[in-house]
């Protein structure tokens, strides 16, 4: 049997856990060892805006010390992956070379819409549970040291994700001047975060029904119920109040001592535990779940996909695809014309992407692309691409690197207007020169599948793209005219063949 | 994690007051009340009395025996004195008047506890004396007590043998206004003698007889030789022996050649032994423990033994430079530490007076053609020591050491032997590139000079060596192997109630575990995370661990014993350990008795908990094995209503144990090994020979045999472990219905 030892990092806004897993086709994710030191890497980026050179050199120790964890259990591959105490650290590339060059140990630093999505497509790896789960209204709420993730369910698919920079180490350093000034710090917590949940509530949540719960992605909610035989257990909002009540009740030492963690950890749990209550009342929540999961688990269960070791049931792909559609709905697309673009593309993807050397993740990315080419217009009719792409760049699409949000928001600004070179490109654009290939070539077939549908009036009965020596035929069947469309595809054809060295040349089967 | 129940304040409750409380509410019992606990140096004092007992028990114990336990019964109360008593002590100085669980101040025990140990003495020197000797001399051994008992032939003898052997090693001290009283060391045997200057005898200026100038002058034993010195002995089939101080005192004039020795005496003191260590402070634990080692050696003097006859200047002397009181000094009616004993039960030629040695039998499950992984896979193995061999335990560091497909081993060491073959193999594993990692336990009393220079050793091999906690000790006992197999990663793991030591894993009873269960290894994996400062984990799968948790364990499977018997469920509660003191955990099992569980206890030593309290603690036995093997294992087996749970570990109920220590223990789960503990404990409990059971008065009795049959438990595992092996090899030997062999199997 084939087994893959795998490490997964997670360096939070407080701990920095590493899980050690064992991956086989037959068993999926085995969990060997999880280890958790404390460091509290939030303190500095949210107060200080960059990370000291003191904390820097503690967790350089602390991979250091993971490192050799990994040799125990002979783990033949990791992922390390930062969050928001990364991300908005002004000397994040500093700090991200310094511990490469200590540890040889490279840094990932997720986005939110990346991270996120690990976290929930670990919890969606719980299969028939999940699935069950969901089919009532569902929030998924993440809570970390930086922000809280709210994805919302409905009738088993993604109806929205949205992310609010209230985490609970945040909250703790927000409030930390006027901590001392009340007794009742609790209230100052949901004073703070009641507008914006409020905000959220009103925006997306309208006359939905949340039944469920399901809490995630910080160590802490393992401590919300914490007896041997709870974890991976629901329990009643009744439940989760006398837990509240106790946790508010007590102070920062007598909670450390019963739960047997630091009394500088206990701080952040206060917020925590308020944060939760908040949204757990206004979002009149009857039953909560803690599946016991951790990002780590996310990063493990990821990697095991990609390395095709681990199949899902729940389709992952479809989640970015369905968010991107809502997304597309939002800002008034056409929902028949995307479609029809979407198949189009794809079509021609299948043919062109052995030779172009373009794996299934640049298809998701292209089919996203499609959905969201026009919905520039809905600010102006007039530059489109341009609005399209600060639309793309300016929202969060779950499950996408900001890398693959860049390269989406340019193919489809690209779809339109003429690519620059890359010098050129490179001036505003954080993108390599891979990165720019697969912004031209993406961009190159959404032109095509784009011009297929140019009349929006899904004319095409069927498509069929074959590759025939240094040509792509694509074989139009249709009853209609097709004239506009073969003006528009031949408008296209050059860049087309530049990009790929092929010549797309269309053929009629009926129509005219 | 203070026992807070411990340290109360004597006025805040004053134990009359308590007990008057008790009597005035009789509808619920007071189950704090002093009176319901007895004092645990007290108690411990009982346990060294029950291995005296051992000593005087002619009827059974083989003669050479009896001189094994008065042996011990020395050394058990050296480390008394080293540790409690000087404990007590420094509550005293310190002004402490916090009350002990039974309600007694620091003052008030060592008062009680002064007068207790001097009647003890007694009794060890009466058994020596008019038991011992005596019944020696007629199995042909004869231990010369006064050097002019000495024959013409055996003084010549000792005159080479003083010149040649004792006197090059001998290092004479006096004391006068030019030199200072020397440095005496802590339990070593030393000679006083008061001398006087041969040139300042005669008349003085105007005739008159000088006065007598007296010094002080001392001169220790040296410990580098043997304390017992074989004479010759013209009589066919004896021996005859003197001690070391003996043949010194008979020099002593060599010593002071321009002196005559007025008098002399031999001493020995006790210095106060426990570490105070800073660890909150302590930059580095291993220099603080060092220092704290070297200070030993100037401890406050808490006992002095003296010759009861010795001279009343002498002693003068000894007790101003020692600052002693008179309640610490011991006069000696016969030779001062007795663990030389020890020495008398190793001279050759006696062994018909002694139990004959038994080899430990190997551990059938582990077979010798498969390798011991292989074997842990089949099944979980459980070792009974040292009624079966330790090998396996030591070979399983070693096979690990030496696998290709072994990753990590992780081990917690806390007492280790002098030639540790488990350490030799963790360096070997470090150097075959394993990642090793061991937790050497620096603050094991006693021990920590030792364990300074094993950790130093491993982490010289390449081990990453981690040198305990900060205000804890770690005492499970734990090795986990990481190895990669054919379907994934495989953790075995050994689990045991006794130290890694090959050397006293021959003397103990103690029980192991060898398994491979995923949850274990789970548990195992933390307990190192733990250990090696990562974080706690976020639930344990099986294992009960402390501090923290394994109390709060313990009391609840107590209570579910309680709610079970209240509620009209049979239950009942069987355990052995060394001692218990913790008076939470007694006031549960109080609580249970109350409500009508059985409670049955197999306690060596310290026993806090009281039997027999009318309306509290009348379902409750307690039992004390003393037999030839240390018991040592701790064992905990509930019924819980049919389903019954057995746990084995490290762990007593001690406040030390649950509270300010790292301990572990562990379920026994498959039905066979279940049933294996289960016949262990029975086994100890049915013993009527090395048994002794508490009275409601808090002394011990042994059990009335007239009648019974004689049940020795220990020689009972003995016979066991052996014929459990023949069964292996004969699987058909002893069954009354043997299928007959075919013809053909016959030819073959």
């Amino acid at each position: 049997m084939s087994v893959t030892t795998f490490a997964a990092i997670d360096i939070g806004s407080y701990n920095i856990s590493m899980e050690i897993f064992e991956l086989t086709r037959k068993n999926g994710l085995r969990s060997l060892n999880r280890v958790r030191q404390s460091l509290e890497l939030g303190h500095d980026t949210f107060v200080l805006k960059r990370i000291s050179m003191e904390r820097l050199e503690e967790l350089t120790r602390i991979l250091l010390d993971y490192r050799d964890i990994m040799k125990e259990y002979g783990v033949s591959g990791f992922r390390a992956c930062a969050k928001s105490a990364f991300r908005e650290a002004g000397n994040m590339y500093l700090a991200l070379d310094h511990i490469y060059r200590a540890t040889g140990i490279k840094i990932d630093v997720l986005s939110n819409s990346e991270q996120r999505f690990l976290g929930y497509k670990s919890i969606a790896s719980r299969g028939e549970e999940f699935e069950k789960f969901i089919e009532k209204g569902t929030a998924i709420v993440d809570v970390g040291g930086g922000s809280i993730q709210i994805s919302l369910f409905d009738k088993d698919s993604l109806v929205t994700t949205q992310n609010i920079l209230l985490g609970s180490l945040r909250v703790r350093e927000r409030l930390a001047a006027f901590e001392k000034e009340t007794i009742h710090y609790d209230r100052l917590v949901e004073q703070l975060i009641h507008r914006d949940i409020a905000n959220f509530k009103r925006m997306y949540l309208k006359n939905r029904k949340i039944e469920n719960i399901i809490l995630v992605g910080d160590y802490f909610t393992n401590l919300i119920f914490q007896n041997r035989s709870d974890l991976n257990k629901t329990e009643s909002r009744e439940t989760f109040m006398k837990w509240y009540d106790h946790v508010v009740s007590g102070s920062p030492k007598d909670i450390a001592e019963e739960l047997g963690i630091s009394s500088e950890m206990s701080t952040v749990l206060l917020p925590m535990a308020v944060l939760y209550r908040t949204l757990i009342d206004e979002l009149q929540v009857e039953t909560i779940w803690l599946p016991g999961i951790q990002l780590t688990d996310g990063i493990a269960y990821d990697y095991g996909e990609k390395k095709k070791i681990i199949r899902s049931n729940h389709n992952f792909e479809q989640d970015i695809l369905k968010a991107a559609k809502n997304m597309a709905r939002r800002y008034a697309g056409n929902k028949a014309h995307n479609e029809a673009i979407v198949a189009a593309a794809n079509e021609i993807f299948g043919t062109v992407k052995k030779i172009a050397g373009l794996d299934p993740r640049a298809n998701l990315l292209l089919s996203v692309a499609c959905c969201l080419h026009d919905c520039g217009k809905y600010i102006s009719l007039v530059d489109v691409a341009e609005c399209s792409y600060n639309i793309i760049m300016a929202t969060e699409i779950i499950g996408l690197s900001e890398k693959e949000r860049r390269i989406i928001a340019n193919v489809v600004r690209y779809s339109t207007t003429e690519i620059p070179d890359y010098q050129e490109l490179r001036k505003t654009e954080l993108l390599g020169e891979d990165d720019y290939m697969q912004v031209a070539q993406l961009a190159a077939i959404l032109r095509i599948a784009i011009s297929l549908d140019r009349s929006m009036l899904q004319k095409m009965e069927k498509l069929t793209a074959v590759k025939k020596d240094r040509e792509l035929i694509l074989t139009v069947s249709t009853g209609e005219d097709f004239t506009l469309e073969k003006g528009i595809f031949m408008e296209n054809a050059d860049f087309f063949e530049e990009i790929f060295n092929i010549r797309p040349v269309l053929r009629m089967k009926g129509g005219r | 994690m203070a026992a807070k129940q411990t340290v109360r304040k004597a006025e805040e409750k004053p134990a009359a007051e308590k007990i008057k409380k008790q009597e005035t509410v009789n509808a619920v019992p007071d189950l704090d009340a002093y009176s319901n606990f007895y004092n645990r140096e007290q108690s411990w004092l009982l346990f060294n009395g029950r291995c005296l007992s051992e000593a005087r028990d002619s009827k059974i114990v083989p003669l050479f025996e009896r001189l094994k336990f008065l042996s011990i019964t020395q050394s058990n109360l050296d480390e008394f004195f080293m540790v409690r008593i000087a404990s007590l002590k420094d509550q005293l100085h310190a002004g402490y008047q916090g009350v002990d669980i039974a309600g007694l101040t620091p003052g008030k025990q060592l008062e009680a506890l002064s007068a207790q140990v001097h009647d003890f003495v007694g009794l060890q020197y009466s058994t020596y004396n008019r038991s011992l000797i005596p019944a020696l001399d007629k199995a042909g051994l004869v231990v010369i007590s006064d050097y002019q008992e000495l024959t013409e032939e055996q003084n010549k003898y000792l005159d080479m043998y003083f010149e040649e052997e004792i006197y090059p090693v001998l290092t004479p001290m006096a004391m006068d206004s030019s030199r200072p009283f020397p440095l005496i060391r802590n339990k070593t045997l030393n000679i006083g003698a008061l001398i006087s200057d041969k040139k300042a005898e005669g008349l003085g200026k105007k005739g008159k007889k000088k006065k007598e100038t007296l010094e002080f002058a001392t001169v220790q034993v040296p410990s580098v030789l043997p304390r017992i010195i074989e004479l010759p002995d013209g009589s066919e089939g004896k021996k005859t022996v003197i001690l070391l101080e003996e043949v010194i005192r008979k020099y002593l004039g060599i010593l002071f050649q321009h002196y005559d020795v007025v008098c002399s005496a031999a001493y020995r003191i006790m210095r106060n032994a426990d570490l105070t260590i800073d660890e909150d402070e302590a930059e580095d634990l291993l220099i603080e423990i060092q220092k704290q080692i070297r200070k030993r050696q100037w401890g406050e003097v808490i006992r002095l033994e003296v010759d009861e006859t010795i001279d009343k200047r002498l002693l003068r002397i000894l007790k101003k430079e020692f600052a002693i009181e008179d309640s610490d000094i011991y006069p000696i009616a016969g030779p001062l530490d007795l663990t030389f004993c020890m020495k008398l039960y190793g001279l050759p030629g006696f062994e018909k007076y002694k139990e004959p040695p038994y080899t430990p039998a190997p551990v059938p499950e582990f077979r010798e053609d498969e390798d011991i992984f292989t074997s842990i896979r089949r099944q979980d193995i459980l070792v009974h020591h040292p009624y079966m061999t330790f090998d396996p335990v030591v070979n399983f560091v070693r096979t690990a050491a030496k696998d290709p497909d072994v990753l990590a081993i992780k081990q917690t060491l806390y007492r280790v032997s002098g030639h540790s073959p488990i350490i030799a193999a963790l360096a070997q594993a470090a150097d075959n590139g394993k990642q090793v990692t061991v937790l050497v336990e620096l603050k094991a009393r006693f021990d920590e000079e030792h364990n300074i220079a094993w950790a130093q050793m491993l982490e010289k091999a390449g081990v990453h060596v981690i040198y305990g906690l900060l205000g804890l000790k770690v005492h499970s006992k734990i090795t986990m192997v990481v190895r990669r197999e054919e379907d994934g990663i495989r953790r075995y793991v050994h689990l045991g109630t006794g130290n890694y030591n090959d050397s006293t894993a021959r003397l103990y009873t103690d029980l192991g575990l060898f398994t491979c269960d995923e949850a274990i290894g789970q548990d195992a994996t933390a307990v190192f995370n733990m250990l090696s400062g990562y974080s706690e984990p976020d639930r344990w799968y099986k294992l009960l661990v402390a501090p923290i948790w394994l109390k709060n364990d313990f009391l609840k499977m107590i209570r579910r014993e309680a709610d079970n018997a209240a509620a009209g469920r049979p239950a009942f509660i069987k355990a052995k350990m060394n001692s218990i003191c913790d008076p939470v955990i007694i006031k549960a099992l109080y609580e249970a008795s109350m409500a009508g569980v059985k409670i049955d206890l197999l306690v060596r030593g310290i026993c806090c908990l009281k039997v027999g309290i009318p309306g509290i603690s009348e379902n409750i036995t307690v039992r004390s094995i003393v037999g030839n093997f240390l018991e040592h294992a701790r064992i905990f087996w509930f019924h819980n209503n049919g389903e019954d749970e057995l746990f084995m570990g490290s762990s007593d109920w001690m406040p030390r144990n649950l509270d300010r220590r790292v301990e572990i223990v562990f379920p026994v789960e498959s039905e066979a090994l279940k049933l294996e503990v289960r016949h262990i404990l029975e086994t100890e409990f049915e013993d009527n020979v090395k048994a002794h059971v508490m009275r409601a008065d808090g002394s011990y009795e042994k059990i009335d045999k007239r009648g019974k049959a004689l049940i020795n438990s220990q020689a009972i595992f003995c016979k066991e472990a052996w014929s459990k092996v023949k069964k292996k090899q004969n699987p058909t030997e002893g069954r009354r219905f043997t299928p007959a062999k075919t013809a053909s199997e016959n030819r073959e």
